[in-house]
């Protein structure tokens, strides 16, 4: 009896080895190809667009046969298809090659400028989330309340009042007038050159310092950015986080929660709130990717070295070797955000499990 | 977990954060500088051509001569004691300062010298071009710029040129001089140690200043050369930090966070006048903006037609009302402030005396004219301008407004009607205008397209009087010469000339000793105090 047990067990193991091997396996495909078509797309889309990258090197009067040369050095006068193959060669050996127009390693440089995106990123998540999700509850559950309105409205500028104007007016006020914080860039020049860059983030590398003074006045150039990026990402959680949670608390399990005599509290809490978090997840997760990207706008007002500003650059220099680099990256990380988010659901969601 | 402590490790924080940073000032050794500097690409200085490369390039290195700030038509030694011109104006020998010494501690002698103007030649960056006209190649230049002993070094160059022509290139980024020991060092598959100065490792010049860090995009550091020989500058570092928008440099430098704003707006100029904190340094910059017609095209090729052009701009109410002090008008090919300066400003708005030239002309009218401009300020204003003050002659302006890369494209290709941009001279002396905007191909000694080329201007004898201009040795006559050539290059080119860049520097209340350069990056930084 035992022996047999056993291997049914053995073979239960084997056949969960083989469907989770299988998984990963058509998980591995499936990003693979994203990644290659992303990769193409960018690829293709910057040979498209009519910026000479050459011209970025040598600007408006060096003569032509220095033309010619930087023209050749960069490799462009092979046909594109081999362009493209050689790059995708690098990118499989792990190498995103170097910019074409300083020569830089683009790896490096992204190393360089995303530790501060992700910094950012990270300080507005959980800004974002810890503010947006409960104002949404909160707005859902008093519906047509002041409470929904005040909340509708706060949501509502932090979604239509241009951002680098509402970065303009933060300064202004907080950095300028009430000097509550300090300004634009990560922080004060006094201080720049007094602690060692370790791991690129700039809380962590001054906090590493054991200074304290640095360290607060990391903190006092990063709390502008970050809360004007978090309230960016809590006016669109929270949005978002109300209209799903009316959509549960009008459905029919919470007439029937009600019926039963549930408190609003278990119905909110137990039922709606419950089903809601699946959506929510990927809410959560795109916005995370979004800010991931760097806001362009906000990296420009508070001369913040981050990955928007490299990529956008990058582009209107017709850089393409940075440009995919940097999209490679960005499109990396929505891809795991995507798989992380799917394995959320798993938890969540006792139907999704039986699937894979 | 002692939540207390927490609690408390909190609240001293936020407390610490809203008492506000009570440091806000730079500290009193250090000028920190906001600017553009995000598309500097290299720090070689034989390969600069930004203007964050070329400024720190000011600081960082030297050249055997130097151009007066406040008359560029007196040539200092630098590096050089003294020079000496060959009877046939063709070899200039030069005797090294003895007392100069790099960063290293070593002194500069002629072999570096020779060493370095070769490599310029060698290396033909983009701005190589500005050394090669004296017809130095990847071949010669080893026998026509050589040290003869350890203090002398002899240059011959392929013409007879005007002697001030030739020494003020040579003052000019460049021709820097670099030390070559630790290039030779770092050399790699003979690329004269291009890679590791061009990423900002180290720098090895003679300045008063020596490159520290380079954190592209964000900072470039300087700190006080040590081993100066000269003078010590007052400030133990500079740095330039990348502030990209006006608004905030101002917010900066307001809040004393920065001390010098080289990249305010006119806008923000007018709302800094009543702070006693600040003031606007100005200073003329020789960029000269204007619109270039291209003659290829019916009927830009009919003469009266770019006259005509050139009444239909309203210069003076431009100037005023869009670039509100930021410019002044200016219509003649070589900046103010130049060898050879005109103050010919013969044209102004007049709409009649247009129609009847154009009437003259017998075009058909309305003239349609595709104009390519720079999606930035103050060209689209300025094109915008353009359009409206034309538009009653008859000459309708259709606006193709591009990023910059595109601009720059278009700007080589020679399909287009018009092209609003800017020219920059590369170096303090008239010929790189004139160069640029009078002669063509045939008459270059080397055959390179020029400005004029690029938009088909026939400019008949003014090319080889222009270089016959570059080969007079008298300046009184040079100057004169120039003078006459610009009138006529101003009445018959197809350029509009509009204005000469007027510089407004936002910088502290108590920053002394700023001194604004000539060229477009050539500000200097070792005087300062505060």
């Amino acid at each position: 009896m035992t022996t047999k047990i056993t291997q049914r067990r053995g073979a239960q193991m084997l056949q969960k080895a083989a469907g989770f091997v299988r998984a990963l396996a058509s998980l591995a495909l499936t990003v693979a190809i994203t990644l290659i078509g992303l990769v193409a797309l960018t690829f293709i889309i910057g040979h498209v667009v009519p910026i000479d990258p050459v011209l970025t090197v040598i600007g408006d009067k060096a003569p032509q046969e220095v033309y010619d040369r930087v023209y050749q050095e960069m490799g462009l006068d092979r046909p594109m298809i081999i362009q493209f193959l050689s790059y995708l060669g690098e990118v499989l050996r792990g190498n995103l090659g170097n910019s074409m127009v300083s020569g830089r390693s683009i790896g490096s440089d992204i190393l360089r400028f995303f530790p501060a995106t992700f910094e950012l990123a990270i300080l507005g998540i959980i800004i974002g989330v810890g503010l947006g999700i409960p104002a949404g509850i909160i707005a859902a559950v008093k519906r047509d309340t002041w409470v929904d309105h005040i909340v509708r409205i706060v949501a509502l500028i932090g979604y239509s009042v241009p951002i680098f104007w509402l970065a303009l007016m933060a300064l202004l006020v907080f950095y300028a007038r009430l000097e509550w914080v300090g300004g634009p860039g990560q922080i004060d020049i006094g201080y720049a050159y007094s602690f060692s860059r370790v791991t690129g983030f700039i809380l962590i590398d001054t906090a590493l310092s054991g200074s304290w003074d640095v360290f607060v006045n990391a903190i006092s150039h990063i709390a502008l950015p970050a809360l004007l990026i978090g309230y960016y990402s809590m006016a669109y959680i929270s949005r978002m986080t109300r209209s799903v949670m009316l959509e549960q608390l009008n459905s029919e399990y919470v007439l029937a929660a009600r019926l039963k005599g549930a408190s609003e509290y278990s119905i909110v809490v137990h039922h709606a709130l419950r089903n809601a978090a699946i959506p929510l997840v990927t809410i959560v997760a795109l916005s995370f990717g979004g800010l991931l990207e760097g806001s362009v706008l906000i990296e420009t007002v508070f001369s913040w070295p981050g990955l928007g500003n490299y990529i956008a650059q990058s582009l209107l220099g017709g850089d393409i070797n940075a440009v995919l680099g940097g999209t490679l990256v960005v499109g990396t990380i929505f891809v795991f955000l995507n798989v992380a988010s799917d394995l959320v659901y798993k938890v969540l969601d006792p139907r999704t499990r039986a699937l894979t | 977990m002692n939540f207390q402590i927490a609690t408390k490790g909190l609240a001293t924080a936020l407390l610490l954060v809203l008492a506000g940073p009570a440091f806000a000032d730079t500290p009193a050794d250090t000028l920190v500088i906001a600017d553009v500097i995000d598309d500097v690409l290299s720090l070689d200085p034989h390969e600069v051509s930004e203007v964050g490369g070329v400024l720190v390039t000011t600081q960082v290195y030297q050249n055997l001569v130097s151009v007066d700030i406040e008359d560029a038509t007196n040539i200092q030694g630098q590096l050089a004691a003294s020079w000496e011109i060959s009877e046939d104006g063709l070899t200039y020998t030069f005797t090294m300062n003895p007392d100069a010494t790099f960063s290293s501690g070593n002194p500069v002698t002629a072999a570096d010298a020779a060493y370095s103007l070769q490599r310029a030649v060698k290396l033909n960056s983009r701005s190589a071009f500005i050394i090669t006209q004296f017809g130095f190649t990847a071949e010669n230049a080893e026998e026509r710029i050589r040290a003869t002993d350890e203090g002398t070094l002899a240059i011959t160059i392929d013409e007879a040129y005007s002697p001030s022509f030739f020494l003020v290139v040579l003052s000019a980024y460049v021709a820097a001089i670099v030390e070559r020991a630790p290039l030779d060092a770092h050399e790699v598959d003979g690329d004269f140690g291009n890679a590791w100065l061009k990423s900002g490792a180290a720098s090895v010049g003679s300045g008063p200043f020596q490159l520290e860090q380079w954190d592209p995009a964000v900072a470039i550091v300087m700190a006080r050369n040590d081993n100066y020989w000269g003078d010590a500058p007052a400030m133990a570092r500079v740095v330039i930090r990348q502030v990209a928008e006006s608004a905030t440099q101002r917010l900066l430098l307001e809040q004393g966070d920065i001390d010098i704003a080289n990249k305010l707006g006119p806008d923000d100029h007018i709302a800094m006048a009543d702070n006693v904190d600040t003031t606007t340094l100005n200073g003329p910059s020789s960029v000269i903006y204007y619109m270039g017609m291209n003659q290829r095209e019916e009927p830009l090729n009919d003469p009266r037609v770019i006259e005509a052009m050139k009444w239909l701009i309203d210069y003076q109410g431009m100037a005023d009302s869009l670039a509100r002090g930021t410019v002044s008008v200016h219509q003649t090919m070589i900046p103010g402030g130049f060898l050879g300066e005109s103050e010919y400003t013969p044209f102004s708005y007049d709409l009649e005396r247009a129609q009847a030239l154009l009437a003259e002309a017998g075009v058909e009218l309305p003239i349609s004219l595709d104009i390519v401009v720079w999606n930035n300020a103050p060209y689209v204003d300025f094109a915008q301008a353009l359009q409206a003050t034309m538009a009653p002659a008859g000459i309708e302006l259709n606006l193709e407004v591009v990023d910059g890369g595109q601009w720059l494209e278009r700007y080589r290709s020679h399909d287009l009607d018009g092209w609003m941009g800017l020219w920059g001279p590369d170096y303090p002396d008239p010929h790189s205008n004139a160069l640029a905007f009078a002669v063509t191909s045939g008459d270059t000694p080397d055959d390179k397209e020029t400005l004029a080329d690029r938009f088909g201007f026939a400019p008949g004898d003014l090319s080889a009087r222009t270089m016959a201009a570059l080969r007079e040795t008298d300046a009184a006559t040079r100057q004169a010469l120039y003078e006459e050539i610009q009138i006529e290059h101003t009445d018959i080119s197809p350029f509009l000339f509009m204005f000469q860049e007027q510089r407004a520097i936002g910088v502290r209340s108590n920053v002394e000793g700023l001194v604004l350069g000539v060229t477009f990056a050539d500000d200097r930084y070792w005087n300062v105090t505060k």
